[in-house]
């Protein structure tokens, strides 16, 4: 199971990567490979106002659907059109191009709430 | 490999004609027009005819092979039913014939509520839904119009995990917030467990009576008065009413509202997804609320009443799947009440010898027995990186359906087996040989047999990843 | 007779294999007090009693001359749908769940939705609902989830009974239902829809076409709707679309509508079959099973359900629809009767009922005490015509001669006083039209 230091993480399964006020989201090496294959994936429309902990996603394999939640509260500020028509990228490259959406950060104390890899890892045994 | 209608399609000519002793007279201004080509396919008749028929041949049904399919009662359908179904004077009626016109169409309808009222234990039925799914719109719709005809404000519907995906989705169409209760291991309720989430926003609990583990509900009438005493109403899920007719009825244990799958438990064929029926019934003091029309007898004459003004309103057009109510009653006129108290009788025994034959050999969580269906998992079998998906699979070789696989969620790779009660003891145990023989045998030994399955049918195992990723949906 | 199949003797050993000694053990878990002796259905007849019952219950039906429509519809079944819709492959086969032994229906209801597509001029159809009615209903909800808005623009020249499964169905939902007033000649008022203006609409639905067999400028309320930022709803009668523009040629977001038309017969208006198909950009978020091609381990072709993950059975309270059990053997008879017309075949079935019922329309419109209620609107294969004369004596004398005359109007509103909706199919011969004719003269 890859896991990159530099992230934070959920305990649904979410990363996180912190670029000054913006955070980029996605789901974990772990929770795609526990999803299986990944057919389709909707995304927030960009502007929309989310809830640290609201569902803000869907990521759907073939006979199951799970909800992505927001891992800070903001503004949508960026999706990853790519994965709508690939969403195989969500199972190819988790931390990288097949990542979700991106959150302009509301509130910055919010981060501090997230677990950094090792607790991550450590859920995930 | 079937070739696609649009493959088949040449300038040869098509298969039907038709003309008119009239002269052709029409105009049709420009900008309403049809303009785009209409890109139908020509086909001879015979080609045509050809073409579904080998398709029709691709297809595991109930008239080829043994279907145990858990949860859907694919009992055999008698042809008595369809012959009746294509009586003229009952297929080429309008229904906004007047009803001096439709007496025989209303008499089978409002005998038909009378017999659902008798075999169920509830005061009323409604014939209009079309679905099992449809028919819990429908009562939860009832139930929604009841709150708010006694001024009270309830949110929620309890549903347990075990239950229909249909339940959820309903409930939740109907504009109520869904809570899931846990169920215990046999897919009971305990009603401590209830307790603790029934609080004044439940409108009502929607059970499956047996449940969907094919247990019976032992505390019913404990839940029945713990949920009427909180005010809330008790919904009855009928897709297993084929384990108790003639036996116990869901009026009596307390239910308020509930639907039948008139495909199910009365013999009406699937017919590859449909039509189906699925009446709703309920206590006398919801009446007022059932959808319009209603079906009434005046002086012998029998009537259709839309003055009901506290109805829900209509939940499809005109009054249900006609042809559907009508198999259904024509099955109960076949078997009559001793008739419909043997089946259950019968589908219960099948299921229980099934278990009995199964059980030390392969997991039954919840327990040694069942009502007229049960759930074998058979995770601690598994070997060779092989799931009851294969199982399945390979079951299509030997020329069975696959009995309902993944189902109820709440067991890890369940297998639900319903045999109904008009399958013989020799297919029963063929089918038992079978199942041991791939879990025990061919999943040791031949595993990428099992694997690679199935191998016998028109097509090998289908690609679903790629078909939900990259969707091809008609004709390209 | 009730099919079952155990002897004594295979009952005993059943029994035996369970551990117990009489069936009424395996109800033990059912408290005594639930028990009933016995229910009170009449029955345990023989086959041929059964059959005689029901042949003298049928007789209670009049099978009359129809020149009535109002949403079901009297057209000629060709035979090649009843042979196909009659194998018992097809009919007592469930949903397709495990695919690998349902190719034939899978591919059949494929083939369904490639037909509904090419003939809406749509991107995708999914494999059926339950009738008109409903897939109006469904297509709403389907224009709420997508857009979020909390407003419906609906014709008010929908099917009556359509909008009233359509109030049922939103009853709790919180949702406004604006009514598109009706012009003077029974069409969608264009000068309200000018003036409207209003950004929190979801969805306008209007049918054509309409409930007065009047066919709408679909154009222009598409334009409109464009404007609005709502969804576009065509809800429409199949048949016509061999003649008059596709929902796809005016940029309807959805088409909806009734398929009895498409090779199902009356049967009283059930059952029949919903069908709806919508643009590529929203289907995953339609409602009900859809079909898909693919490939098999071998690389050959097959299909599959798809798109499973919106459906109820996954997503329990999220699903799209509630939606499991369809119209799938009606799709199957539409999917038939669709393949067997080609282009020119089809177009001539929709040319030969609206020349029928211009024919009718000409000859009725011009009998005394009978006037068309609308100048210049174009119809398919129904009309208003209002008289002077006694409607409920004109239906009374039309029944004594086997006719089932046009509908009364007089429940949709006063303007419809004395206002009958004809309707004439490819049926109906010249023979019996100038019969109807003729005694309308003579009331």
């Amino acid at each position: 199971m890859r896991l990159l230091r530099d992230l934070k993480y959920t305990k649904t399964h979410e990363w996180v990567k912190v670029e000054k006020n913006k955070a980029r989201v996605g789901i974990t090496d772990f929770a795609q490979h526990e999803i299986t294959d990944i057919v389709h994936v909707e995304l927030p429309e960009i502007g929309k106002q989310v809830k640290k902990d609201q569902p803000s996603a869907v990521v759907e394999s073939v006979k199951s659907a799970f909800d992505i939640y927001a891992p800070l509260s903001g503004r949508i500020v960026e999706v990853n059109d790519n994965v709508l028509n690939n969403p195989e990228l969500v199972n190819q490259f988790p931390y990288e191009d097949g990542y979700l959406f991106a959150i302009e950060i509301s509130d910055e104390k919010e981060i501090d709430s997230l677990l950094d890899a090792d607790t991550y890892n450590m859920l995930i045994q | 490999m079937e070739k696609l209608l649009n493959e088949l399609s040449s300038e040869c000519g098509s298969a039907y004609n038709v003309g008119s002793d009239i002269e052709i007279n029409v105009e049709i201004p420009e900008n309403l027009k049809r303009v785009s080509t209409l890109g139908l396919p020509s086909v001879a008749e015979n080609d045509l005819f050809r073409h579904f028929t080998n398709l029709s041949r691709k297809n595991y049904a109930l008239s080829t092979v043994f279907y145990p399919l858990g949860s859907c009662t694919m009992k055999y359908n008698p042809l008595i039913n369809e012959r009746i179904a294509k009586i003229k004077e009952f297929i080429s009626i309008h229904p906004y014939q007047p009803s001096e016109s439709i007496q025989g169409v209303l008499e089978v309808m409002y005998d038909l509520e009378k017999d659902l009222c008798e075999i169920s234990g509830m005061d009323h039925f409604s014939l209009q839904p079309a679905a099992g799914a449809h028919g819990e719109f429908t009562g939860l719709l009832i139930i929604a119009k009841y709150f708010k005809s006694i001024k009270q404000k309830r949110t929620q519907i309890i549903v347990p995990d075990s239950a229909h995906g249909t339940n959820p989705a309903s409930a939740a169409l109907a504009g109520f917030e869904v809570v899931s209760l846990k169920s215990e291991s046999d897919g009971g309720i305990l009603p401590e467990k209830l307790k603790e989430i029934l609080t004044p926003e439940v409108a009502a609990v929607m059970l499956t009576v047996p449940n969907t583990l094919g247990i019976f509900e032992k505390n019913i009438l404990e839940i029945a008065d713990m949920v009427h005493k909180n005010g809330s109403l008790l919904y009855y899920d009928g897709a297993n009413l084929n384990a108790v007719m003639g036996i116990t009825r869901p009026g009596d244990m307390g239910f308020d509202v509930m639907h039948i799958n008139l495909h199910k438990t009365f013999s009406t064929p699937h017919g590859g997804g449909g039509p189906g029926a699925g009446p709703v019934g309920v206590k006398a003091f919801l009446e007022y609320f059932l959808p319009v029309p209603r079906i009434e007898k005046k002086k012998s004459k029998f009537v259709l009443n839309y003055k009901k003004h506290k109805s829900i309103g209509k939940i499809e057009a005109f009054f249900g799947n006609f042809q559907v109510l009508l198999r259904a009653y024509a099955y109960m006129k076949s078997l009559g009440g001793e008739g419909l108290k043997n089946v259950s009788q019968q589908a219960v025994l099948n299921a229980n010898y099934m278990l009995s034959r199964f059980k030390g050999k392969i997991d039954i969580p919840a327990g040694n027995r069942c009502m007229h269906e049960f759930v074998l998992s058979p995770k601690s079998l598994l070997k060779n990186n092989l799931r009851t998906l294969d199982i399945a699979k390979r079951l299509l070789d030997y020329g069975y359906y696959a009995p309902t696989v993944y189902f109820p969620l709440t067991v890890e790779e369940a297998i639900m087996v319903e045999p109904t009660e008009t399958e013989s003891k020799e297919t029963l145990d063929a089918f038992i040989d079978t199942v041991i023989k791939i879990i025990f045998e061919e999943m040791v030994q031949i595993p990428q047999k099992v694997k690679d399955a199935p191998v016998n049918t028109s097509v090998r195992r289908l690609n679903e990843i790629e078909a939900a990723r990259k969707p091809i949906l008609k004709w390209e | 007779m009730d099919y079952t199949q155990q002897n004594q003797k295979d009952k005993q050993k059943m029994l035996e294999t369970i551990g117990i000694n009489d069936v009424s053990e395996l109800f033990d878990t059912i408290p005594e007090n639930l028990k009933v002796r016995s229910i009170n259905v009449s029955g345990g007849k023989t086959e041929q009693e059964v059959l005689d019952y029901f042949l003298n219950i049928a007789s209670k039906n009049k099978v009359l001359i129809s020149f009535r429509g109002a949403g079901i519809y009297d057209h000629y079944v060709p035979s090649l749908v009843d042979e196909i819709v009659g194998r018992s492959e097809f009919w007592t086969a469930y949903t397709p769940y495990q695919a690998e032994a349902s190719q034939g229906t899978l591919q059949a209801i494929f083939e369904y939705q490639s037909l509904i597509c090419a003939l809406t001029g749509l991107d995708v159809a999914n494999a059926s609902l339950y009738d008109g009615a409903t897939s109006t209903a469904e297509a709403a909800l389907l224009a709420f989830r997508v857009s979020g808005k909390r407003k419906l623009l609906l014709s008010s020249a929908l099917h009556p009974e359509y909008i009233q499964t359509l109030k049922t169905y939103l009853q709790n939902l919180k949702i406004e239902i604006i009514f598109i007033p009706l012009s003077a000649d029974s069409s969608v008022e264009k000068g309200f829809v000018d003036s409207f203006n209003n950004d929190d609409v979801a969805a306008v639905i209007v049918q054509s076409p309409n409930y007065f067999g009047i066919i709408e400028d679909m154009k222009f309320i598409s334009e409109f709707a464009k404007k609005q930022k709502s969804l576009f709803v065509a809800v429409v009668n199949p048949l016509s679309l061999g003649i008059f523009q596709s929902p796809g040629e005016y940029d309807a977001d959805i088409a909806v509508g009734e398929g009895q038309v498409l090779g199902s017969c009356m049967s009283v208006g059930g059952a029949t079959l919903g069908f709806m198909a919508v643009k590529k950009a929203l289907e995953w978020k339609m409602p009900g099973r859809i079909v898909g091609q693919t490939v098999d381990k071998d690389g050959k072709r097959g299909f599959v359900l798809t798109l499973q993950s919106r459906e109820q059975h996954i997503r329990r309270s999220k699903a799209t629809s509630n939606i499991c059990t369809n119209a799938s053997l009606n799709a199957l008879a539409g999917c038939v009767f669709l393949s067997g017309w080609g282009n020119n075949g089809f177009k001539n079935l929709a040319v030969i009922n609206m020349s029928k019922a211009r024919y009718a329309f000409n000859k009725i419109r011009f009998l005394e005490g009978f006037n068309t209620k609308f100048e210049n609107q174009t119809f398919f294969n129904e009309f208003v015509i209002e008289t002077k004369k006694d409607v409920k004596k004109i239906n009374k004398v039309l029944l004594k001669n086997g006719i089932l005359g046009p509908l009364d109007l007089s429940n949709v509103g006063n303007s419809f006083k004395n206002c009958l909706l004809f309707c004439v199919t490819e049926k109906r011969t010249k023979i019996e039209i100038d019969k109807l004719v003729e005694l309308l003269a003579k009331i």
